[in-house]
């Protein structure tokens, strides 16, 4: 009994202390949706985390401010691809470079890895004029294109190339025995074991093409074609500056995937970032 | 019938030579084990058979034809890995009828296998688990399974009991001895184990830096070893080999040919002896109690240390000087070059 009570207490404990490091992470996120609901007076009045006045016309706004659904839908289905792609690409190319010997496999790895060390903003003028003279500017596939094939496709490459390392070497012998063609190895064998890299490199490619600005600032002009991150900063005023009710309610909008994403795939985030080394 | 034959098989992995021309022939229906210390090229041997690796030179015949350039699921063989190689992915059933989906056997055909298989192996009930719901031993039945029910005419087996406790690796292989009996089907087993080389085999391929050292049955091999080798590798505790002026005394009257510079006895075929009969004394440096037997070290006056099985009457204290004679018809005599003559 005294073990029990000891247990109940340190539970407690701990769930207080949690709790407490808990308040600046949710604090900001709760100031978000509280100040989507209220109006920009209210805002900059006497700080309060519940709304005085509902205004819940601030997230009609969002969609009439400019065209919010199609910008969402944009985000949607350019991460969507992205992730696709990436998927596709990442485990076939890690797959070869983990489980077929050829000459200058380790080289290639290395070159690819010190491509990793290139700023993008060193790349992104050079990537601007290859993606003018392709007559692509203002279309969507420089953010597709540029992910897939650039720095977050060699670290999506890299993840999936150390999974398929550590994979036991006797099942892919056990699919050649099977008439499995190499191929084969890897998509009813390779692939379906290495769910939890799969993932992982999912849940990182998805937030990275989610979160993008840079490019879609430099690449995009239309309106319609604009994603998330960059109509979030477009809820100005006319004189610039920035409508913080409509910001902030388009914002809570814009996390919604995110949090379906966290809560549906909460321990593969967490393993992700233990896989990758790569701060959340 | 699915005879296996080798000739002159070579394997190189870059300038390394792993195996150096092997010439075997295994019989129709016969249970054929590769032993060999470590790195001998026992599995990479299995691996040339069943097409996992490219043979570098020489040629393999199975079932009369040329398998060479044959890929590995056109064999008519089937492998059993020492990790099992179970697909973590998929159920007991579908691990077994992977290979048949794979192809193309129609549905049906391949449940009837399946269940046929595991009905052999005593598997009904394992069949919609996941192999990580599985122990060690059933494990090993689901991939003796998968192997099953390809009908393969050749089975080859890879170290399959070295991940089981010593309990269980008899109990299994008491069981591939007995599906060995029940599909007669030609069988090519690795091990290192060489009480698992004696008990199943019809005939033991001894390998050696990627040489066969000698192949015969395990009676053969264990009264008649052709090389100081095979005379220390098989048998447990190993053969005592004695240089022949130390160990020439140890059976008065035996005949010793001329060029034999050496010679060796099986630890139970000494016994300790009345001084008068045998020159060769020592002194007990341990005295290892099995139950059943006790292992003597005895240091010889020479300095070498000899096994001896003592299975009668108590065995001496530890530091108790012996005699040791053995039956002169039990002796191997080898000659310079190690060979036995």
């Amino acid at each position: 009994m005294t073990a029990r009570r000891t247990e109940i207490v340190y539970r407690i404990c701990w769930t207080i202390a949690l709790l407490l490091l808990a308040v600046p992470f949710i604090f900001p996120f709760l100031w978000m949706i509280s100040g989507g609901f209220k109006s920009t007076t209210e805002i900059f009045g006497a700080p309060t985390l519940i709304p005085r006045v509902w205004r819940f016309e601030n997230f009609v706004e969002v969609f009439t401010y400019q065209p919010f659904a199609r910008q969402y839908f944009n985000s949607l289905y350019i991460a969507a691809t992205v992730t696709v792609l990436t998927l596709f690409i990442a485990s076939l190319a890690g797959y070869a470079l983990a489980r077929i010997r050829f000459a200058g496999a380790g080289l290639l790895m290395l070159f690819l890895v010190m491509a990793l060390m290139v700023p993008e903003e060193v790349t992104i003028i050079p990537n601007f004029f290859l993606i003018r003279a392709m007559g692509l500017i203002d279309t969507h596939w420089p953010l597709i294109l540029l992910p897939v094939f650039g720095p977050q496709g060699v670290v999506a490459t890299f993840l999936m190339r150390q999974f398929f390392l550590a994979l036991p070497k006797e099942l892919e012998d056990a699919g050649k025995m099977d008439g499995l063609s190499r191929f084969g190895v890897w998509l009813k064998i390779a692939l379906p074991m290495s769910r939890p890299a799969l993932a992982a490199v999912a849940i990182i490619t998805f937030l990275h093409s989610w979160n993008l600005f840079l490019e879609p600032l430099i690449f995009l002009s239309s309106l319609e074609k604009f994603t998330l991150p960059l109509a979030l900063s477009n809820f100005n005023d006319s004189y610039g500056l920035p409508l913080w009710n409509l910001q902030l309610a388009a914002t809570s909008l814009a996390v919604v995937p995110i949090l379906i994403i966290y809560l549906i795939a909460q321990r593969q985030i967490i393993e992700s970032f233990a896989l990758s080394g790569v701060k959340g | 019938m699915t005879k296996v034959l080798l000739k002159g098989i070579r394997k190189k992995f870059g300038a390394v030579e792993i195996i150096r021309g092997v010439d075997l022939d295994i019989e129709d229906g016969e249970f054929v084990v590769f032993v060999g210390p470590s790195g001998c090229g026992k599995s990479t041997l299995l691996r040339l058979i069943s097409g996992l690796e490219h043979i570098s030179g020489g040629e393999l015949h199975i079932g009369g034809q040329l398998v060479n350039e044959v890929p590995a699921s056109r064999r008519g063989v089937a492998m059993v890995f020492q990790s099992y190689a179970l697909y973590p992915h998929l159920t007991v059933r579908d691990n077994m009828g992977f290979g048949l989906k794979v192809r193309k056997v129609p549905a049906s055909e391949r449940a009837r296998r399946v269940s046929e298989a595991a009905a052999t192996l005593k598997l009904e009930p394992l069949l919609d688990r996941f192999p990580r719901q599985l122990s060690g031993g059933q494990r090993q039945r689901v991939a003796i399974g998968r192997a099953i029910v390809g009908n393969p005419d050749v089975f080859l087996f890879d170290e399959p009991l070295s991940n089981l406790d010593a309990e269980l690796r008899v109990h299994m292989r008491s069981e591939i001895a007995a599906l060995h009996q029940r599909l007669s089907t030609t069988m090519i087993y690795v091990t290192h184990d060489q009480i698992e080389a004696m008990t199943l085999a019809d005939k033991i391929v001894v390998l050696r830096d990627g040489r066969v050292e000698q192949v015969g049955t395990p009676r053969d091999l264990y009264d008649s070893p052709r090389t100081i080798f095979v005379a220390q590798f098989i048998g447990s505790p190993k053969m005592n080999i004695l240089p022949l002026a130390d160990g020439g005394p140890i059976a008065p009257g035996a005949s010793v040919p001329a060029t034999a510079i050496s010679v060796g006895i099986r630890p139970e075929h000494l016994s300790l002896g009345k001084s008068s009969n045998s020159t060769l004394r020592g002194k007990v440096r341990l005295a290892e109690y099995t139950g059943a037997v006790t292992l003597l070290h005895v240091e010889l006056d020479g300095g070498q240390t000899c096994l001896v099985i003592q299975n009668q009457g108590p065995a001496p204290e530890t530091g108790a000087e012996v005699s040791l004679q053995a039956d002169p018809g039990r002796l191997h005599f080898f000659d310079r070059e190690g060979q036995a003559v």
